[in-house]
């Protein structure tokens, strides 16, 4: 149908004669001014191609697999099909493992009840830093985010009851922050309780938890700012696999173009600030919490 | 319009055929777009190209107010703006269309029940494999085959003559000569070796007459049900080779040995629970067992079953396909035991029902003999089956098209290398148990 308005539009832009009618019309010279004022009135049509994309259907699986599943690479272009972003494209191709960041996920029947899981393979995953681990529990396997000395055949605990004592935690397992002694070294933190991990997850990283306050704890992010969230929220302990991240050497430049980066534009920025050493405070400490205000009366 | 241009070009053209001049206008303005005869539309191509993108719109979200009805423009047949949608009711067909059904959910479906069923079929792969199976049929595994089927081959009555030479000529026409192409693959030679072993056992038939009572069938659906502590386990599915004969295998371990198995604790697998990666269903028939044939058939009991790993659908690891052999033989000889004693539970069968099974990859064989003594498998105590696995015996080391040279030397000869005879006379005493 598009085509059809196309070459209907295309027709009327023509001024010779028009080759579609048959001969005999020809010798009708009044009929065929009549007819070609009458075939020259189209619609418009768009020039512009469909602002509509199929690159993000494959996001939309609702139940959750551990099946990898096909990406399609966006190449840095948005819905629009502009680039939003610079340097990306290309690459591997690579397959989603659907990460379940949500470590206190209880299994359909055993609410509220702590749970251990086996970890059955750790394996690299093209989409992320860390390494991932195939934990099966229960009746169900997931991908999660690797620790340090995670290994196949470990047994790792999610427990969400804070006592009156800390915990002595392994690495690996997962608990909220108010049940952990202060110092020890965390990942994959919750900001909002129950949302999922979204803080601390790439490789080699971790958070120390501070101090815990009221119903609330401080913990430090790797780039050591601080936050502020509820104690319930859920955090595994230990630092993040693939330690040794920071220390590759990518060597070449195909090898980045084999991770899907760009080359950057070459242009010196004059006011970039990339030279030189740069001091700067600390930003306050964020706070996730909505406390009641103190409100002077 | 279409008409008074229409009234307006017969009026100005009587000479021209009427009929043609309309077909030529129905072929420009085949979708009767309106039209006037006073201005021309100018058509532009080029936009602004760096205008601001504006962020997606959301669509207006419908109010639905319970007790007032919409005002549609549906009676009114055309859009008319302030006017809401109609909304129609799903249309239904009248009689039945195989071709557009579409399914109920399961909720609504005849079969449905509440509680769930948890099917074992040949895609299964077992996180935990054999162990998880013998958790499942409630089996004491013991490894190595019992030494009297071994007995059963050295005998040097029940060698086939030039037993070796034959074996490996069977070998090579599997792995090298049964193709036109430069090697057979994968799964075509684990067919074909299978086959030929099985025709060399058939050899001797003319010593023990009793192999003609066999027959082999391929491709039957297996189905057995039993329960497990509270959760309802089935197994379904279509087997590889199976070998069924007239007469019923003998017990492989006496009646002293089943009652010690009692005292057996079977092995359990923190944290994973043992219903892992079994197919949840919650529409299924109950109480179904078939073992693959009709009431008639004249081969009823199941003697051997034969797996090959098949390479397209779903690879399994050798755990997992050691798990597949140990569910499949038991399910064979369960729906055996539910045909011959019932489906209620018994405590010890009189005659324990017995099946093999032989698992191969073209090189690699595994063996499995199953003794089903007791059908009463909701509890985790009293007796137990027994299950005696052989895993991972190779029959050659290599089979090789090319040699296999490093740094000039040739480290792998091309042809058959390390061929081992015993495994040959394992499948023989498989073959031969009940026979001989």
């Amino acid at each position: 149908m598009a085509v059809s308005c196309l070459t209907r539009a295309l027709r009327s832009l023509t001024l010779s004669q028009p080759a579609l009618l048959s001969s005999q019309a020809v010798a009708q010279t009044k009929l065929r001014t009549q007819v070609s004022g009458t075939v020259a009135q189209c619609r418009g049509f768009l020039t512009t191609a469909s602002l509509e994309n199929n690159r993000t259907y494959w996001k939309e699986r609702e139940k959750y697999t551990v099946r990898p599943i096909g990406m399609k690479k966006t190449g840095g272009r948005d819905y629009t099909g502009r680039i939003r972003t610079h340097g990306i494209g290309g690459g591997h191709k690579q397959k989603y493992r659907w990460i379940d960041f949500q470590r206190l996920r209880y299994e359909p029947n055993k609410e509220d009840k702590p749970f251990d899981e086996k970890v059955v393979e750790v394996r690299y995953d093209p989409c992320r830093s860390a390494d991932i681990a195939l934990v099966a529990g229960g009746n169900r396997k997931r991908w999660i985010i690797a620790t340090e000395k995670m290994q196949a055949g470990d047994v790792i605990r999610t427990s969400a009851v804070i006592g009156r004592m800390a915990v002595a935690a392994n690495e690996g397992d997962a608990y909220p922050l108010g049940a952990l002694p202060v110092g020890t070294l965390v990942n994959n933190l919750e900001v909002q309780p129950g949302k999922g991990a979204e803080y601390i997850r790439a490789a080699g990283t971790s958070g120390i938890l501070l101090r815990k306050v009221n119903g609330t704890a401080i913990v430090q992010l790797p780039s050591k700012q601080q936050i502020q969230v509820l104690e319930t929220c859920m955090v595994t302990v230990g630092r993040v696999s693939n330690i040794d991240h920071n220390k590759r050497i990518i060597g070449k430049a195909g090898r980045n173009r084999w991770l899907g980066i760009r080359p950057s534009s070459g242009l010196w920025q004059r006011k970039g600030g990339w030279a030189g050493r740069k001091i700067k405070l600390l930003p306050p400490m964020k706070s996730y919490v909505n406390l009641p205000s103190i409100s002077a009366n | 319009m279409f008409p008074e241009t229409a009234q307006r070009l017969k009026a100005a053209a009587p000479l021209v055929s009427q009929t043609r001049l309309l077909k030529d206008l129905s072929r420009l303005y085949p979708h009767g777009g309106a039209f006037s005869l006073q201005s021309r539309r100018q058509i532009s191509v080029s936009g602004c190209l760096s205008a601001k993108i504006q962020p997606p719109r959301k669509p207006r979200e419908p109010v639905e107010i319970p007790g007032l009805e919409m005002v549609t423009y549906g009676e009114r047949m055309h859009f008319v703006p302030g006017l809401a949608k109609p909304r129609y009711p799903r249309w239904e067909r009248d009689y039945k269309d195989p071709r557009y059904y579409t399914a109920p959910p399961a909720q609504e479906m005849p079969l449905y029940k509440e509680k769930p069923c948890h099917v074992f079929n040949q895609r299964t792969s077992a996180l935990e494999g054999v162990r998880q199976a013998a958790w499942l049929t409630k089996a004491k595994v013991i490894p190595g085959l019992p030494p009297h089927l071994l007995s059963l081959a050295e005998n040097p009555e029940n060698q086939i003559p030039d037993q070796d030479e034959r074996v490996q000529n069977a070998i090579k026409h599997a792995r090298f000569w049964d193709t036109t192409q430069e090697r057979p693959r994968k799964e075509k030679y684990s067919n074909t070796l299978l086959l030929n072993l099985l025709h060399l056992c058939a050899t001797l038939q003319s010593r023990n007459p009793a192999i003609g009572r066999r027959i082999l069938a391929e491709d039957h659906s297996l189905a057995a049900t039993w329960t497990r502590g509270d959760d309802l386990f089935q197994i379904r599915g279509r087997n590889g080779l199976l070998h069924t004969s007239m007469d019923p295998l003998p017990e492989v371990s006496g009646k002293d040995e089943v009652s010690q198995t009692a005292d057996y604790v079977l092995e359990t697998f923190y944290p994973v629970s043992p219903t892992i990666d079994l197919q949840q269903v919650n529409v299924y028939k109950e109480d179904v067992n078939c073992s693959g044939f009709t009431g008639d058939y004249p081969y009823p009991h199941a003697h051997t079953l034969y797996f090959l790993e098949t390479t397209d659908s779903c690879k399994l690891r050798p755990e997992q396909f050691r798990a597949k052999m140990v569910m499949f033989t038991f399910g064979n000889a369960l729906a055996r035991a539910h045909k011959l004693y019932g489906t209620e539970p018994q405590q010890l069968l009189d005659r324990p029902v017995t099946v093999q099974a032989v698992g191969t990859n073209g090189r690699i064989f595994q063996f499995l003999v199953f003794q089903l003594n007791t059908t009463d498998l909701s509890g985790d105590d009293g007796i137990k089956n027994q299950l005696w696995l052989e895993d991972d015996v190779e029959l050659y080391d290599f089979a090789k098209v090319r040699p296999l040279i490093k740094k000039k030397q040739v480290k792998v000869p091309a042809g058959l290398t390390g061929y081992k005879p015993e495994v040959f006379t394992k499948f023989l005493s498989l073959y031969l148990h009940g026979a001989a």
